[in-house]
């Protein structure tokens, strides 16, 4: 079901875009992972848009009373947050459900990255089993050079003056991008413990990938980096027309925002 | 009963909590370096190279002489087919980037070779003095058969996963690139190359001046050997992985579209086909006037060369991709993925199996 569905549509599609333009691996990742974002753009505005406007809520003195108010009654606290939630007319799911509906797409994107660079007989032969009968088996194996990057192996950039030392530039990009997005994406904690919590996972996820990024094929590498880039100028062309910098450079979890009256 | 609203970080810490799980998952499977089973034998020993370790196995009794290494390492990840020499080494690139020529009668290390940038996936040839290994970055590597020193190197265009044929002074390459390259032997020096339109992943074939090599989506080619044109092709369904097994008339081959075929050896005209039921990567074994071939599905099937007609037939507990190998009284079959069975021997005759190996914990 997963790879009638998902997979093998994106691997044949990433394969397909491979051929168009001249076998550049690298290329097609970076088309591919345009065009998936594109398609998702919906799903993403909609997600924008209620995370918007959760911060405008929370902004408002009426949430900050009610946080005051019912400090030491959490139960109490959740109640009085529903109803606020009804009385403007907002859903808390509208806002994760977009990202929900928009993980099997992410996964598939990763999954088929991973099966198309195929670098081992048996990727290979799992490959073959998937492929549409519009993908030409002349474009086998996949060039998988780009730039100074061989896709299928962890990348690494030496510099003629130090031979000997590989740079790995693609996982420190991975490592501040995802950090950067991250930082944008999440939408303001309510209390201080989901502040804490939301500050410990925009540390650990930029590590995480960074450290799939440093031990994984460089095409993945790529597809973070290229992800995350345009996560961001989607948040910028979607925002308020600028991101705030100051909030983006500063270390740790987003605090709640100040009332407005 | 009040519904609890859900807090964002909540939500936004279990999604991310499943992608971590989701995301190292897909990368625990993308950094498994896979294949299947590597497989040689000589009169005494079968050698079997299958992920972390090369096992020799006793050919009468199935029993396991040293394996290599003693503990297993799993940043070594053995999978090419050993190739043994006359002087009693075993040798076989790893997934590490390494060539070990082991001492035959105990798995000690003779030398070793770690100059290449990428993984070796196929088995190495010997010409002379020299053994060939071809490496997945690119390039076939001369190498001097008693020390492991470097004579000299052959880059193709793309990845080498099969080993190349030597026959007298020449040396004749299958490459990813789609070229099947002629060399010689000693130099290195190219004579000639021929694009056959698709990646050669298995060892060329050579038989009447002829070379048959199979390709992923054109065939199987029939190349001339003294010039490099092409003679005559077979198209099919699906992509020919591993050689063919010939004999005086006919070319016997299978392709992953799961048909198996036996052609004429003057034109490539059909003699037979049957499906297997499943995709057939392995190269097929030939005994006297029967075709043994294996499929994916683990099905191991005896065929007449005559006539394609059912001999016998024995499925195993796993994937059946590694050519089979008929030497002595046996038939040795490696299964992939099974915890009970990596190497088996069957009776040629019957099929009834002699023995199974599987590696003591």
């Amino acid at each position: 079901m997963w790879d009638t569905v998902i997979l093998n549509p994106m691997v044949n599609s990433l394969l397909w875009i491979y051929d168009v333009l001249g076998h550049n691996f690298g290329l097609a990742i970076i088309v591919f992972t345009a065009l998936i974002r594109l398609v998702t753009l919906p799903l993403t505005l909609q997600q924008q848009r209620s995370t918007q406007k959760m911060q405008e809520l929370q902004g408002t003195k009426a949430w900050q009373d009610m946080q005051k108010k019912f400090k030491g009654d959490k139960q109490k606290l959740q109640e009085e947050q529903l109803k606020l939630y009804k009385e403007v007319g907002f859903n808390p799911l509208s806002g994760c459900l977009p990202t929900v509906i928009q993980l099997p797409i992410i996964f598939g994107l990763y999954g088929a990255v991973i099966r198309a660079l195929a670098t081992s007989p048996a990727q290979l032969l799992e490959l073959s089993k998937h492929l549409y009968a519009f993908i030409p088996s002349s474009i086998f194996p996949l060039n998988s050079q780009f730039l100074y990057m061989n896709l299928g192996q962890p990348e690494r950039l030496y510099l003629p003056f130090l031979p000997n030392i590989g740079i790995p530039v693609l996982t420190v990009l991975v490592v501040i991008s995802t950090y950067f997005q991250n930082k944008l994406m999440t939408p303001p904690s309510a209390d201080a413990q989901g502040a804490q919590m939301t500050k410990v996972m925009a540390l650990y996820m930029p590590l995480l990938l960074g450290y799939f990024a440093y031990t994984l094929a460089s095409g993945l590498a790529l597809y973070f980096v290229v992800s995350n880039l345009l996560a961001i100028v989607q948040y910028a062309g979607m925002g308020k027309g600028k991101i705030d910098f100051k909030k983006l450079l500063s270390f740790g979890g987003t605090a709640p925002q100040k009332p407005k009256r | 009963m009040a519904l609890r609203p859900l807090r964002p970080s909540w939500v936004a810490i279990g999604l991310l909590a499943m992608v971590t799980l989701l995301l190292a998952g897909c990368s625990g499977a993308a950094m498994t370096p896979s294949s299947w089973p590597g497989v040689s034998a000589d009169s005494t020993t079968a050698y079997i190279a299958n992920n972390q370790a090369v096992y020799a196995v006793d050919l009468a009794t199935g029993a396991e002489r040293w394996r290599f290494p003693a503990q297993p390492d799993r940043a070594i990840a053995l999978f090419a087919t050993p190739t043994l020499t006359d002087d009693g080494l075993v040798i076989l690139g790893g997934f590490n980037r390494v060539v070990y020529a082991l001492k035959a009668s105990d798995g000690s290390v003779a030398w070793q070779f770690a100059k290449a940038k990428d993984r070796y996936i196929g088995g190495a040839a010997v010409a002379g003095e020299l053994v060939l290994v071809p490496c997945a970055d690119h390039t076939l590597y001369a190498l001097q058969r008693a020390s492991g020193a470097l004579v000299w190197s052959f880059k193709t265009k793309a990845p080498l996963w099969a080993a190349p044929l030597v026959e007298g002074e020449t040396v004749y390459l299958p490459a990813q690139d789609h070229n099947l390259y002629a060399l010689e032997a000693r130099t290195g020096k190219l004579i000639w190359s021929q694009d056959l339109g698709g990646a050669l992943s298995d060892t060329p074939v050579l038989t009447g001046g002829s070379l048959l090599a199979g390709t992923f989506g054109q065939g199987l080619a029939a190349v001339d050997a003294r010039a490099g044109k092409p003679v005559w092709t077979v198209p099919t369904d699906g992509w020919v992985w591993g050689n063919p097994a010939t004999d005086a008339v006919a070319a016997y081959f299978g392709d992953l579209a799961g048909t198996a075929r036996a052609v004429s050896l003057k034109d490539g005209s059909t003699l037979w086909t049957f499906q297997p039921g499943a995709p057939v990567v392995a190269s097929p074994a030939l005994g006297d006037g029967v075709v043994y071939f294996v499929s994916s599905g683990g099905l191991i099937q005896a065929r007449a060369t005559s006539d394609g007609a059912s001999k016998w037939e024995v499925t195993l507990a796993g994937p059946t991709d590694t050519d089979p190998l008929l030497t002595g009284d046996v038939l040795l079959v490696a299964v992939s993925s099974s915890p009970d069975v990596l190497l088996a021997a069957l009776d040629p005759a019957t099929g009834a199996t002699r023995w199974t190996f599987a590696p003591a914990k």
